[in-house]
């Protein structure tokens, strides 16, 4: 796979109180994706950058927000979630990873 | 709660102090549940902000506030039960102060020095004696006369002591220069105020005459052109005046407030304000040789260098506002460096604590009686001596300012019951003239 993709794929941690839920309950992280990046992208990118293992992405394509302006109406766009299950024990800190 | 002393130098303490970490993890949870309630976080609703994303967010920051608190909180704790007087702010600093670890610090400071009151027999006090002559009072009255003299035309030679009024135009290679010209200036012959040779030129002319007077300005004058150069000045004398005493009549003594009487009043009231100035300066030049005696006494004692800073920034800013609105510009500790006042700040600091010590010792209290003697005396120089009074008497700033000064009189008075006092004769000017130390205020 194309080393670059690593670096693009992933947008940044996603920070909600489900995803804080799912961080508890399955010790899951939520990431924001390319809307192009797959689940194997996803594993590779986290497992590489992150140094931790992945047990499984699932993935998510949210639809963009209907957002009203002076304009009439205008849509957000589309983007994808990514819900990153960790090996036991594992996790990742975002205040330290570069 | 672990505390452990040691004396590095002097009056410098250091203290180690532990601090369990159970004391400061369970502080910093209060105040994370305490945060929790109301702390704002994107993607969260305010409240629902679960424990584990608040410590990560905000755990550094408020253990670090924590510690600080603890740190402070356990080093007053550690003096208490230590018994030690710290002087001035401690310097802490922290050894370790890792997350479930125990905490440990090391505060250094100074204490206050013991103060051991000693024996104070030897303290040599010379205790002013002297009367006010007829002759000092005369002299007094000529100054009086002086302070209020009149100039008076007089057509005479302008000798040295006369003002005259006179125009000048200073010339240069025969053209005028700048700042050299001058007309209807009154000169004081002897003052010094213009250049060397002028005022000698003057001395001799009758008004109304005319002089040209060929000068050369000195080496170090401050203006670049004139600096050494020859000059001619033309100047006329407008008019000659003589310096007149006013004469001893009830005119004279109704400026000084005498009203009726005439000269023998008035001479009684000169001496009563001499009398008291004599007092005074009695009182001043005792009090300096009995301060100076326990400081000699004392001359072994070490004070905190915190409190010497302390006092000597104290002073500085008292020079400081001397400047008035240049002191704004200014950094004060560069135009008067420490050293200026470090001498003066550890006699001060010395005197304060050896003083305080002695009035804890003898149970020096200000008695109402003599707060009210010490007002009347001052108040006595006034011509309204009830509202003097009052005002100070409903004024708590004031007034604790005039206990300080009975309690200070107090003071050397029981000083001076255990020191060697010997009486000495002065005229009157030598006790007036101020003793090389200045007077010690406490």
């Amino acid at each position: 796979m194309n080393q670059e993709r690593i670096y693009k794929v992933l947008l940044g941690p996603h920070v909600s109180e489900k995803s804080a839920m799912s961080a508890e309950a399955g010790n899951q992280v939520v990431f924001r994706v390319l809307p192009s990046a797959t689940k194997l992208e996803i594993k590779n990118a986290v497992e590489k950058l992150f140094k931790v293992d992945v047990v499984d992405v699932r993935t998510v394509n949210m639809k963009g927000k209907v957002k009203r302006n002076r304009f009439g109406l205008s849509k957000k766009p589309n983007w994808k979630k990514a819900y990153v299950s960790l090996v036991q024990g594992q996790d990742i800190d975002f205040a330290v990873a570069e | 709660m672990q505390v452990s002393v040691e004396t590095t130098s002097g009056l410098e303490r250091r203290l180690i102090v532990g601090v369990p970490a159970a004391r400061v993890d369970s502080a910093v949870d209060s105040r994370l549940q305490e945060a929790a309630k109301t702390v704002k976080l994107n993607g969260f609703r305010p409240g629902k902000v679960p424990m584990k994303v608040v410590r990560q967010r905000f755990g550094q920051s408020v253990r670090m506030e924590v510690l600080g608190q603890v740190m402070n909180d356990s080093f007053y704790e550690a003096i208490q039960e230590q018994g030690l007087k710290p002087a001035g702010r401690p310097e802490i600093e922290p050894k370790s102060m890792d997350e479930g670890k125990d905490i440990e610090f090391v505060a250094t400071f100074e204490v206050f020095p013991e103060i051991e009151l000693l024996d104070y027999s030897s303290i040599e006090v010379k205790k002013p004696v002297s009367e006010i002559t007829d002759a000092d009072l005369d002299k007094m009255i000529e100054n009086l006369r002086k302070q209020r003299a009149s100039w008076e035309a007089v057509e005479r030679e302008a000798a040295t002591g006369d003002q005259v009024n006179i125009d000048f135009v200073g010339t240069k290679d025969g053209e005028e220069f700048e700042g050299g010209k001058g007309e209807g200036t009154d000169l004081e012959l002897g003052s010094g105020r213009m250049i060397p040779g002028f005022e000698d030129g003057i001395v001799g002319m009758k008004a109304g005459e005319e002089k040209v007077v060929a000068l050369s300005f000195p080496e170090d004058y401050h203006s670049e052109e004139l600096k050494g150069a020859a000059v001619e000045f033309a100047i006329t004398v407008n008019a000659v005046k003589e310096q007149a005493l006013p004469e001893l009549n009830d005119e004279f003594f109704k400026m000084f407030g005498v009203e009726e009487g005439g000269e023998d009043a008035f001479r009684a009231e000169v001496k009563k304000n001499m009398e008291r100035e004599l007092k005074n300066a009695t009182k001043t030049r005792i009090k300096t040789q009995v301060m100076d005696g326990v400081l000699d006494v004392h001359a072994e004692l070490q004070v905190p260098k915190a409190l010497v800073a302390q006092e000597i920034d104290a002073l500085r800013n008292q020079q400081m506002q001397q400047f008035g609105a240049l002191a704004e510009k200014l950094n004060p500790a560069d135009i008067l460096p420490d050293d200026l006042f470090r001498e003066n700040a550890e006699r001060r600091v010395k005197l304060g604590l050896v003083l305080n010590e002695l009035i804890a010792a003898e149970e020096i209290k200000a008695d109402a009686d003599k707060v009210r003697a010490t007002l009347e005396e001052m108040a006595a120089s006034y011509e309204d001596k009830e509202e003097v009074i009052n005002y100070y008497m409903s004024q708590p700033q004031q007034l604790q300012q005039i206990e300080g000064m009975v309690i200070e009189e107090e003071v050397v008075e029981k000083l001076l019951e255990k020191a060697k006092v010997s009486e000495e004769t002065l005229s009157y000017e030598e006790v007036m003239s101020p003793p090389a130390q200045e007077d010690e205020e406490d």
